[in-house]
């Protein structure tokens, strides 16, 4: 709108409101390589022995941090994947294709997508145990590709919406099947969706805290979040500057990420999906 | 292939995935609020024993005092299987001799047996050797492990326990699970599931008001700035949201904690250090509506930002030639136009907040004391993580099947808010 002669009292108001984050994000940074003295905010010396769990262990009861790192990103991945992968299919089928039942799959679809499935965990605790998937990576891939899926589904479903009938139409006169019509002309037109749900449920699998914490306490399936949780826990100094250079090793990716996509995410949280 | 088969085959993975970790979850949390269930337990089935510390609690079980002193005084009997044990241990000499002659006796006191012992012509002659010699012999089914029910009622019979007494015997006895209710019994009588449902309504509201509040006055304030600047704070504001949790509260830590930011600040004006997160009970209430209130307001501001975007600018234009200030604009102008989105952050929140325990946990784990433990953390504790160790599945499911309720009453309510008819548009190729 026009500009407003009083506009700095807005960003007056916005920064003073912005300051406890902006301290915790510049201090996260700067503390990971410089620690300052006690009673004193002000850096020390650049030193990167913080830095020291990257090339030995921190303590001898732990894995390495790598152990958990590469962890991380397996879990990660197989849930972006299983979720993108079942959400492209599920999705057409919800969004274009003429089935029985149909409508009552929209709406358990809906009921879903609304339902916190973190109430479900000790049911899921139990079941993994019968299963005999309790504390083992591919139980937490599982469970999490799973509760993620509705989400995954409603995003897809609202991708394909979006795309023109006519070149479906146009598609199925020509004689291709509507696998082919699926494959061909329909799935390059989602593209979008199915990176914005690949780079979303990446993210959300590498945050993860509660389902590995419950569901793999152990240390063999260990994640970086729990990895940390622990570091922080078992220390008894709550030596911060170690804790933090983890988390600046933890969140890494998300930042690349974030810095990348921005726009993307934010408009794709934007569109009403609880994320 | 028709749109029909292949509609169920792209469907069906996602199908199966949901049948396995959302309806049978759904399912098993009303059976498992019904159950016993804990570590002791055990999640499969459990073998019969009498426990001999717990035999005073037999008759608070139902059992007649003839049985429990019967089975207390269940005698010694000389069997085929204590003569075995004997020979190994005592040489065959003594155990046949014993067999030649005593073979099918019982005595009712060790006392008598031992006796016997002493008075064979090849005799055990230490007393400690005779008393571990007569305990080979023991019949007593205290303390022994019987895998089936069949099995352990077998033996209550042999030991000539009333056959009345047989089925309280066998219930307490029992070290597996079964069906009870007294989990939900509990949660009424318990004061601490008023103190858990007050906490967790104390939270929703504060949390979710300075979540739509916040929220709505970033989105606005971001909307009047210049394009570059309002970039910036969004950016700032966007974050929280996609930070690990556990680095996120960390951040929180490091700023609340007596080492961290806040105490070494007030600490240059003479206050003493100290946890500026856990001291009270307020503080720590704050400092968790904050945490989760950045992250929650970082949605709104997200979701309110793109509705506000989506005025039209004519309109916002009219009302400025028209006179209206900034505040009229806002007041009669865009907050209408948001209803559906506050609406829409309301339901969501409301729900999510009510149920997800993950910043508290990681923040205060529900203290100081209990002055933060909300329901869900509740149920986590209950069944997933307490310092006692015995965890409780059942009792924790019973805390969980509430909100499980209350999370498919709200999604089904929710499906009439939203537009459900549009979704059902019908597929266009055929017909």
């Amino acid at each position: 709108m026009t500009a407003n002669a009083r506009i700095w009292h807005l960003v007056l108001v916005l920064a003073a409101c912005s300051t406890p984050l902006m301290i915790m994000y510049v201090f996260q940074v700067i503390e990971s390589v410089a620690e300052s003295d006690p009673g004193s905010l002000w850096p020390g010396e650049l030193d990167f022995e913080n830095w020291r769990f990257l090339w030995e262990r921190i303590d001898t009861a732990r894995p390495s941090i790598w152990v958990a790192t590469f962890n991380t990103f397996l879990f990660a991945c197989a849930t972006a994947f299983l979720v993108t992968a079942l959400s492209t299919t599920a999705g057409y089928a919800l969004s274009r294709l003429n089935m029985p039942g149909r409508p009552y799959f929209l709406g358990g679809l809906i009921i879903l997508h609304a339902f916190p499935t973190i109430t479900l965990i000790i049911a899921i605790f139990i079941i993994l145990q019968f299963l005999g998937l309790f504390d083992s990576l591919l139980g937490i891939i599982l469970v999490k590709a799973a509760l993620e899926l509705p989400f995954g589904v409603w995003i897809m479903k609202g991708f394909y919406d979006t795309v023109p009938w006519e070149i479906e139409m146009a598609g199925v006169q020509d004689g291709a099947s509507r696998v082919r019509v699926w494959w061909e002309l329909v799935l390059p037109q989602v593209k979008p969706g199915l990176a914005a749900l690949l780079i979303i449920s990446f993210l959300s699998g590498w945050s993860e805290f509660v389902l590995p914490l419950v569901l793999a306490p152990g240390t063999s399936a260990q994640v970086l979040s729990t990895y940390m949780n622990a570091v922080i826990q078992d220390d008894t100094t709550a030596d911060f500057g170690l804790f933090k250079a983890i988390g600046m090793f933890y969140s890494i990716p998300v930042i690349i990420i974030y810095l990348l996509f921005q726009k993307q995410l934010m408009n794709i949280y934007g569109g009403g999906t609880k994320g | 292939m028709t749109s029909r088969t292949l509609g169920i085959g792209f469907l069906t993975p996602a199908l199966v995935a949901v049948f396995i970790f959302f309806f049978l979850p759904v399912m098993l949390t009303v059976v498992f609020a019904f159950t016993n269930m804990s570590t002791s337990t055990g999640i499969t089935d459990g073998d019969y024993r009498i426990i001999g510390d717990r035999l005073r609690n037999l008759s608070d079980a139902g059992v007649s005092q003839a049985s429990i002193d019967k089975l207390e005084a269940a005698g010694y009997q000389i069997t085929e299987a204590g003569l075995a044990a004997l020979a190994e241990q005592f040489g065959e000499d003594t155990a046949d001799e014993l067999r030649d002659d005593f073979l099918g006796q019982s005595y009712a006191k060790r006392r008598d047996l031992e006796r016997v012992l002493r008075s064979l012509d090849d005799p055990i002659r230490k007393t400690r050797d005779r008393k571990a010699a007569a305990d080979l012999f023991a019949v007593s089914i205290i303390n022994t492990r019987f895998d089936t029910e069949e099995e352990f009622r077998a033996a209550l019979t042999s030991t000539g326990i009333d056959a009345g007494d047989h089925d309280a015997l066998t219930r307490f006895a029992y070290t597996g699970w079964g069906w009870t209710r007294d989990n939900f019994r509990l949660l009424l009588e318990l004061p601490s599931t008023l103190r858990y449902a007050a906490n967790t309504a104390f939270y929703v509201l504060c949390t979710l008001s300075f979540n739509i509040l916040f929220g709505l006055f970033l989105a606005i304030s971001t909307f009047y700035l210049p394009a570059k600047l309002a970039n910036t704070f969004r950016a700032i504001w966007f974050l929280p949201r996609i930070l690990p949790p556990v680095l996120y509260v960390l951040m929180w830590n490091w700023f609340t904690w007596d080492t961290g930011f806040i105490s070494t600040v007030t600490g240059w004006f003479g206050v003493p250090q100290q946890n500026w997160m856990m001291q009270t009970t307020t503080r720590a209430w704050t400092v968790i509506i904050l945490i989760n209130g950045f992250v929650g307001a970082s949605l709104g501001m997200i979701l309110f930002s793109s509705a506000i975007k989506a005025i039209p600018t004519s309109m916002l234009y009219a009302s400025e030639v028209d006179g209206a200030n900034r505040w009229q604009q806002v007041r009669y102008i865009i907050l209408p136009q948001l209803r559906w989105p506050i609406l829409f952050m309301t339901a969501y929140q409301t729900l999510s907040l009510l149920t997800s325990f993950e910043y508290i946990l990681l923040a205060t784990d529900g203290g100081p004391g209990r002055a933060t433990e909300v329901w869900a953390l509740a149920a986590y504790h209950t069944a997933l993580n307490n310092y006692g160790g015995n965890l409780q599945y059942g009792l924790g499911a019973a805390y969980a099947l509430v909100l499980v309720v209350i999370g498919i009453a709200a999604s089904a309510l929710y499906l009439r808010l939203f537009n459900f008819r549009e979704l059902l548009i019908k597929p266009r190729i055929e017909q």
